[in-house]
């Protein structure tokens, strides 16, 4: 923040910073204060035995290394490879559906069809509901005896299925819910196919391209960046994953749904044992950082920059 | 999806006098093909919400019943619509409180929120200042931090303050910027404002403050209702958080009292339900209201760039 470095600067110019960062107090606040830095102190305390009994007594905790970023992987109790394994299945199946689904239902809604603005309304409710109350809702919906999903199935001609009540459904129907609940992503999707330029489309359909080639050779590509958009947003909620384990399935059928949250959450707030939660919490960042920068690296081979500046 | 491999079978001999036509009969069943599909997702949309209409105005037992009965009507107590579901006992599920404790959080954060990051929003989109650009990937960046991460070591914060089991680790955060996110929108929005107009604002003597409140924010309206509806959503929702934070029952929230009636309920499904529909009333009632603004609104922006 010093000023007097190449040219002298004007008044004006010194007076417009100055208000800038006074605009910005409150918002870097809130980043240092409530993002980055607690983010340092999770891996801070990962390396220490904090316990709620030391804040309780006013002991300072003792250094131990890395004995629990060992332990966590292997005290068959904590078994934190399972939980890995359960959120990074869970996030990847919900954001690839996830994305599929509201890129259709977005160009479905972009087409001038009767009563638009009443369904674009529709597809977004359930992203602005209480999960807890549409979980209650979907577990019900959702039951092996007398559940009306079930009974679909069986007027199908096909055997019921246990859904959230077995280890092996149990994702897939948590991955169900979450592309229920994606309209946030099909109104970025909407906002984005109102940015396709009409000029191409128009000159594709002049010479002759048909819907399919439209949509792979325009679409696709003037949505490239939003399809990144909505993907990365998507990837970083459906790795926090954690209210159906909190309100209906506490984590199993086993441990099919210990998510690293609910278990960051059970070893935190829940029983105290801070030293052991950080690590996990730190681990996460980790490994959501690194599903984050694969996608970034392979994005630069299939994202379509219009007019090929970078943003 | 046939009508689509139809409609390129046509279009390959279209060119000329008659596909003119052929391709406005396609466009057409093309129309068609769109609307019914809408129409079947969004009732399957919806689907999930009216069960619990429909559950909450059976009797309890009616609600297992194998085939399940679309409409809200049971053997053992047919037709008759059960109103009385509603009446549930303040132990199980306090609505009035839990509402009101709702909005004890949910107001607050939506007025800093939505004002911090207006103010974050408008720096970033209009002023010139050293270090833009690290500063805006620094708040940009924080989007793709999961906020799970920083639950621990926040709890561990918050209790060594001693403020756990209030309200205060809840509201705090959001006198501080509101959300990358809603950051991020408002810098969009306000970008597409003609500058000229803050130019003259200054002409005529107004600083940056005065042009913020009277230029930029009566002309973002409509982004300002979307923020601070994301914002109300947020921390309504916000199950998790909420959980720690809150423990005593006097001081549970909508969300937090349904978790907790769900978790403890014996046999009344249908007290459940009603709760249920009580719990998603309030954010109903708000998105409608909004709702123009909403969607549009997000649309609006062009989440370009």
């Amino acid at each position: 923040m010093k000023k007097s470095d190449k040219p002298p600067k004007s008044n004006m110019v010194i007076k417009e910073q100055r208000a800038a960062y006074v605009f910005l107090i409150p918002a870097f606040l809130g980043l240092s204060l409530i993002t980055y830095l607690p983010l340092l102190a999770a891996l801070f305390v990962g390396f220490t035995d904090l316990t709620i009994g030391h804040m309780v007594r006013g002991e300072a905790p003792q250094f131990v290394g890395l004995k629990n970023f060992i332990d966590i992987f292997t005290n068959p109790s904590i078994d934190f490879f399972n939980s890995i394994l359960v959120t990074v299945y869970f996030a990847l199946f919900a954001v690839v559906s996830s994305v599929v689904y509201s890129m259709f239902i977005a160009i479905l809604l972009n087409r001038r069809i009767p009563g638009r603005a009443f369904f674009r309304a529709v597809f977004y409710v359930p992203y602005i509901l209480p999960a807890v109350a549409t979980i209650i809702s979907w577990s019900f919906l959702l039951r092996f005896e007398g559940g009306l999903i079930n009974y679909f199935l069986v007027n199908m001609g096909f055997d019921r299925v246990h859904f959230l009540s077995s280890a092996e459904t149990v994702v897939p129907s948590l991955v169900m819910i979450a592309v229920w609940a994606c309209g946030n992503l099909i109104v970025i999707f909407l906002a984005g196919l109102q940015n396709v330029p009409r000029t191409y489309m128009e000159a594709a359909e002049v010479d002759g391209a048909n819907f399919w080639q439209r949509f792979w050779k325009i679409t696709i590509p003037c949505m490239t960046p939003i399809i990144f958009f909505n993907m990365l947003m998507s990837l970083v909620v459906n790795l926090q994953i954690v209210v159906p384990a909190l309100a209906v399935t506490s984590g199993g059928p086993g441990k099919s749904t210990m998510f690293m949250t609910y278990l960051m959450y059970h070893y935190g707030p829940r029983s105290g044992q801070y030293a052991t939660a950080s690590a996990i919490a730190f681990l996460f960042f980790m490994i959501a950082a690194i599903l984050a920068a694969v996608l970034f690296i392979t994005s630069k081979n299939w994202i379509f920059y219009e007019g090929g500046d970078d943003k | 999806m046939s009508g689509i491999t139809n409609q390129t079978d046509i279009k390959i001999k279209a060119p000329g006098f008659g596909g003119l036509q052929s391709k406005k009969r396609t466009k057409m069943i093309f129309d068609i093909v769109s609307f019914t599909c809408i129409v079947i997702i969004s009732a399957l949309v919806l689907l999930p919400i009216y069960w619990i209409f429909r559950s909450s105005l059976m009797g309890s037992l009616d609600i297992f019943l194998w085939p399940p009965s679309f409409l809200p009507m049971g053997t053992i107590n047919p037709v008759e619509w059960q109103w009385e579901n509603y009446i549930i006992r303040p132990t199980s599920y306090d609505f009035w409180r839990y509402l009101g404790n709702s909005l004890t959080i949910s107001v607050p954060c939506v007025i800093f929120g939505t004002s911090t990051a207006i103010s974050c929003g408008y720096a970033f989109a209009r002023l010139q200042f050293r270090g833009k650009r690290f500063l805006f990937a620094l708040c940009v960046g924080s989007m793709l931090m999961p906020a799970a991460v920083t639950l621990v070591p926040l709890y561990m914060a918050w209790t060594a303050i001693g403020v756990v089991d209030s309200y205060l680790p809840l509201i705090l955060p959001f006198l501080c910027g509101g959300g990358a996110f809603n950051i991020f929108l408002l810098r969009q929005f306000i970008r597409t404002i003609p500058k000229e107009l803050d130019e003259a604002a200054k002409i005529d003597g107004a600083g940056y403050f005065r042009t913020l409140v009277s230029i930029i924010v009566p002309s973002i309206k409509s982004a300002i209702i979307v923020v601070s509806l994301l914002i109300f959503i947020t921390t309504w929702n916000d199950l998790l958080q909420q959980l720690i934070y809150i423990h005593s029952r006097e001081n549970y929230t909508m969300v937090l009292g349904l978790t907790a009636f769900f978790g403890t309920f014996k046999a009344d499904f249908a007290g459940m339900f009603a709760a249920t529909m009580l719990t998603i009333i309030p954010c109903l009632t708000i998105y409608i209201l909004g709702q123009r603004y909403f969607v549009e609104g997000i649309v609006m922006t062009g989440m370009k760039n």
